[in-house]
């Protein structure tokens, strides 16, 4: 299965005509959100203007590749929101350095995914656009996962060539890659320019490409990478030829299996599957071991949700009716017209982070939270070179669950909810790359395994997830 | 730690210091011109949406510089945080600024008396963007933002509470100033230099309040002269100095109440993560010290050695940039003890008469050194010298040519002085008279005669001397 390496040639070629299969993809994606909700907009009039100066030269290494983009990663000329209500009717005057470097490279956008509003959530139930939230292409009933669940319900359902451009903070492109079953690669933190991107927790933040084919993965991830000196934190180190690795196997491979994640609080299925994609390596010349990490499971969420929220509630500062941020009616002094447009504007789920956040890092609470969090991620980074010294990767379940119903999230606590990010925590603190490979399925739902690399080897997670490509 | 105080005045400042780079601190806007509001901006400096800032790597050689200068330590790692707070200057609601980690501790700036005002710490901060009220604070219904301020370089210098009258101060602020000329980081014309002043009295045992947003080191002095007064008689009324922040008016010369403390502000600082943390090396500082020119008190030591000019002398000239250069210039080409002495006495004297600047004039270093040959080679009387000089104020000509075509040159015939001298006593008998019945005065006179016939060629003390033998 090589579809998209096949129609790249073949738009470059000029075999295709892009115009005319830019317009059957965008009445598809059309056809899908109605039913699924996965667009915040969909961007027909770019898409239309990038095909036709295709039709004319097509050069670029992704010529014609449909390319959906999370919300919060800016677009230029687009309506991009982030997912939040109080950015509505923003259009932003310069697009993200990834998006850029995609366009360049002959890409096509056809619009902006549904997340939960800043990122905030784990299953896109978050929204806060005025749309309905997104459904599980394989259960309507079920939600996709999140924060970027458009990206992953589009990339399973979209019959055309097409990778979705995600972001992550806490495992906002590995959870909602497992519930809708598709890859999902968050590279290393750095390896991808941030510019552009609306700030969730800028230390944390990664943009990343979900779809259903590793060829689409690994080329689009080769573009995106690299340095920018418009992001100081972007990594300078040379961009590996990810694709090459869809030729390697796994075979001597060492794997580390991460203890603490199997067993409670995870679900027997869940479990069950990866076990056997675990097998199908081992079958394949791999060899594996226990491994423990108690530091980051233990302290990984505290850290993340002190380190996340403090960042963000700095982030959304802005956005309080002045130069950004929706206006209302001009009524009192500006510190009580910033207080209502917020609280009329925000969702639920960001006004209790940016609470959060605030508490975390003011002067009486900041050693004990913010401060101390910064210590743990330290003690987790350490905690992970250390395995690494050992391990060539590591193996855990995405999600410790199958992709919950909607009446059953609608029980939890925010607390539980939070609690479901423990698996993809420790990776995005330590900034290390990871992918959800989807690995089968259970009551009609797929199941996700993640594999974790060292720094800057995303290479290595390519060549195992083509292990399962073809199943 | 509690300070002890015991003075009848404890006075503490934080000073902005706008550096003079090209750029701004996270974005690559200029700085300068006097232009159109809001068109000196960018993504960045606007704070839009998913843009980040990139560190301007002048501003901060510009600021390990001014650490180096007032003698602070270093920190060894460069980290931005964020301060957050709402006001509408501020694009973002939150400040890139220092927080844990100054970049520079512990340094001091000496005053004339020997006083030593200390440095708590300097660091590195973004400005907010301006804003006008039109109409006046309060009476505006809305104000107007300019971002072509926002986002540009600045150093927050913080000092001990170690002054104790306002006049130090003032001293303070002026010597900063000259060390920001003396390292070049600083456009007195372009960049804007501001103080927060903190003061309280002993009356009042010591109660913290803090002046905001003074101007300058002579409004400084004003602030602090009024406040303090305020505090006194308010406390002379059966008041009580509260604790809170004050706005100084330079319009109308007082300070009015802004917060007080239950309201002061939480700021809750994180570090920058769009910022990552640089080691500030051995080589970035060693560069930074080669790159600092000769400071003050390497100054006065060099005059001192080199030119063998009083300390005294040494000192005043150093502590003003400018004329110190042009000392250096016309001490090497001429006499050093001479040039030291009409630097600092005549040069300052025609500038002042003028109004000028040592930028304005038309004149150079060179023209000055060959007045001050002619007089220490006695081919002029230093009232011939002080003419010229009046005169190159206007416009500058050829000196030499000048005192030649002018017959200007000293006149050291003792036969035309012994001339001048008899005509001057023959036709003032009476004065001369005067003068042989104890009127000392009246030599004066007589001496004054013979400079004018002289056209003040001769030497006041030559023609005195030989009036004194002629009218025995
Ligand atoms: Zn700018």
């Amino acid at each position: 299965m090589n579809k998209i390496h096949e129609h790249i040639n073949k738009v470059k070629k000029g075999e295709i005509d892009i115009v005319e299969a830019t317009h059957k993809a965008l009445e598809e994606t059309e056809k899908i959100n109605k039913e699924y909700y996965y667009m915040n907009e969909i961007s027909a009039r770019l898409a239309l203007s990038q095909a036709e100066k295709l039709k004319k030269h097509a050069t670029g290494r992704l010529s014609g590749l449909f390319i959906s983009v999370k919300d919060a990663i800016l677009v230029e000329g687009v309506q991009s929101r982030g997912g939040s209500k109080i950015l509505n009717g923003y259009i932003p005057p310069f697009s993200s350095t990834a998006v850029k470097k995609l366009v360049d490279e002959g890409a096509i956008i056809i619009g902006k995914t549904a997340q939960d509003e800043f990122g905030f959530g784990g299953f896109s139930t978050n929204v806060n656009v005025g749309l309905n939230h997104p459904l599980n292409p394989f259960d309507k009933d079920c939600a996709t996962g999140g924060s970027s669940g458009g990206c992953g319900g589009m990339s399973q359902l979209a019959s055309f060539p097409h990778i979705s451009l995600g972001e992550s903070t806490g495992g906002s492109i590995v959870n909602p890659a497992s519930f809708c079953g598709v890859f999902g690669l968050c590279p290393t933190y750095g390896r991808v320019s941030r510019y552009g991107l609306m700030d969730y927790a800028n230390s944390l933040d990664k943009i990343g490409p979900m779809g259903k084919e590793l060829y689409g993965i690994a080329s689009v991830q080769e573009v995106i990478s690299g340095h920018d000196s418009n992001d100081s934190t972007s990594l300078k180190n040379n961009i590996d030829n990810y694709s090459l690795y869809i030729e390697k196997d796994v075979k001597g491979m060492n794997f580390g299996i991460i203890k603490e994640t199997f067993g409670e609080g995870v679900d027997l299925s869940v479990e069950k599957k990866v076990w056997d994609a675990i097998k199908t390596l081992e079958s394949l010349g791999a060899k594996y071991h226990e491994v423990s990490l108690p530091k980051t499971n233990r302290y990984g969420i505290s850290a993340y949700y002190l380190i996340a929220t403090s960042e963000a509630s700095t982030n959304l500062a802005r956005y309080c009716g002045m130069r950004y941020g929706k206006e209302e009616e001009l009524k009192g002094n500006f510190n009580e017209y910033f207080s209502k447009v917020r609280e009329m504007n925000f969702g639920e789920e960001a006004k209790r982070r940016i609470m959060l956040g605030t508490f975390a890092r003011m002067s009486g609470q900041r050693d004990a939270y913010y401060i101390k969090a910064l210590k743990v991620r330290t003690k987790i980074i350490e905690e992970y070179s250390h395995t690494f010294k050992k391990f060539d990767a590591l193996i855990s379940p995405t999600m410790p669950m199958l992709a919950p119903r909607f009446d059953e999230l609608e029980k939890l606590s925010p607390l539980q909810h939070y609690k479901v990010d423990l698996m993809t925590v420790g990776p995005n603190l330590a900034g290390l790359p990871h992918i959800n490979i989807p690995v089968g399925f259970e009551k009609n739902l797929p199941v996700g395994m993640m594999i974790i690399s060292n720094h800057l080897e995303e290479g290595k997670l390519i060549q195992v997830a083509k292990e399962f490509e073809n199943e | 730690m509690i300070k002890e105080f015991n003075t009848d005045v404890v006075i503490g400042l934080e000073v902005h210091v706008e550096l003079d780079t090209e750029t701004k601190l996270f974005c690559a806007c200029r700085t300068y011109g006097n232009i159109e509001p809001n068109t000196l901006t960018c993504p960045v400096c606007l704070g839009y949406p998913g843009s980040k800032p990139v560190l301007n790597k002048r501003a901060v050689e510009y600021a390990l510089m001014l650490c180096l200068a007032l003698d602070c330590k270093i920190s060894p790692e460069l980290v931005f945080s964020r301060k957050s707070y709402f006001y509408p200057d501020m694009s973002k609601n939150y400040q890139i600024t220092q927080y844990e980690l100054p970049l520079g501790q512990n340094g001091k700036v000496e005053l004339s008396d020997n006083k030593e005002v200390w440095i708590t710490r300097i660091h590195i901060e973004e400005d907010p963007a301006s804003i006008t009220h039109p109409g006046g604070i309060g009476n505006s219904e809305f104000v107007l933002v300019d971002y072509n301020r926002s986002g540009r370089p600045l150093c927050e210098v913080v000092t001990e509470p170690d002054m104790t009258t306002p006049k130090q101060a003032r001293e303070f602020m002026k010597n900063l100033i000259n060390v920001l000329k003396y390292i070049k980081i600083f456009d007195v014309n372009e960049c804007i230099i501001k103080a927060d002043a903190n003061i309280s009295v002993k009356e009042s045992g010591y109660v913290k309040v803090e002046v905001k947003n003074i101007t300058g080191f002579k409004e400084i002095e004003n602030a602090l002269q009024y406040e303090i007064s305020r505090q006194r008689n308010a406390l002379k009324c059966g008041e009580i100095i509260i604790q809170e922040t004050r706005a100084w008016d330079a319009d109308s010369k007082t300070t009015r109440s802004m917060r007080t403390k239950e309201t002061a502000e939480d700021y809750g600082y994180i570090l920058d993560p769009d910022l990552v943390i640089t080691d500030i090396t051995e080589e970035w500082i060693k560069k930074a010290k080669e790159s600092l020119p000769e400071l003050h008190n390497e100054k006065v030591k060099r005059y001192v050695s080199e030119y063998g000019i009083s300390l005294e002398d040494a000192k005043v000239l150093s502590l003003d940039y400018d004329l110190s250069g042009f000392f250096d210039e016309v001490a090497r080409k001429t006499n050093p003890i001479l040039a030291a002495k009409w630097v600092r006495r005549e040069l300052v004297r025609v500038l002042n008469y003028n109004e000028m600047e040592l930028s304005d004039i038309k004149f150079d270093s060179s023209h000055f050194a060959d007045i001050l040959e002619l007089i220490s080679k006695d081919k002029i009387t230093e009232n011939v010298g002080k003419k010229i000089l009046e005169k190159l104020a206007a416009g500058s000509f050829n000196v030499k040519e000048y005192v030649k075509n002018e017959n200007l040159e000293k006149v050291s015939d003792n036969n035309a002085l012994l001339d001048m001298s008899n005509k001057v006593i023959n036709e003032n008998p009476l004065v001369v008279d005067e003068y042989k019945s104890g009127k000392d005065q009246a030599l004066n006179y007589l001496v004054g005669q013979v400079m004018k016939m002289s056209k003040g060629k001769a030497s006041a003390q030559e023609v005195k001397k030989m009036m004194e033998s002629l009218v025995k």
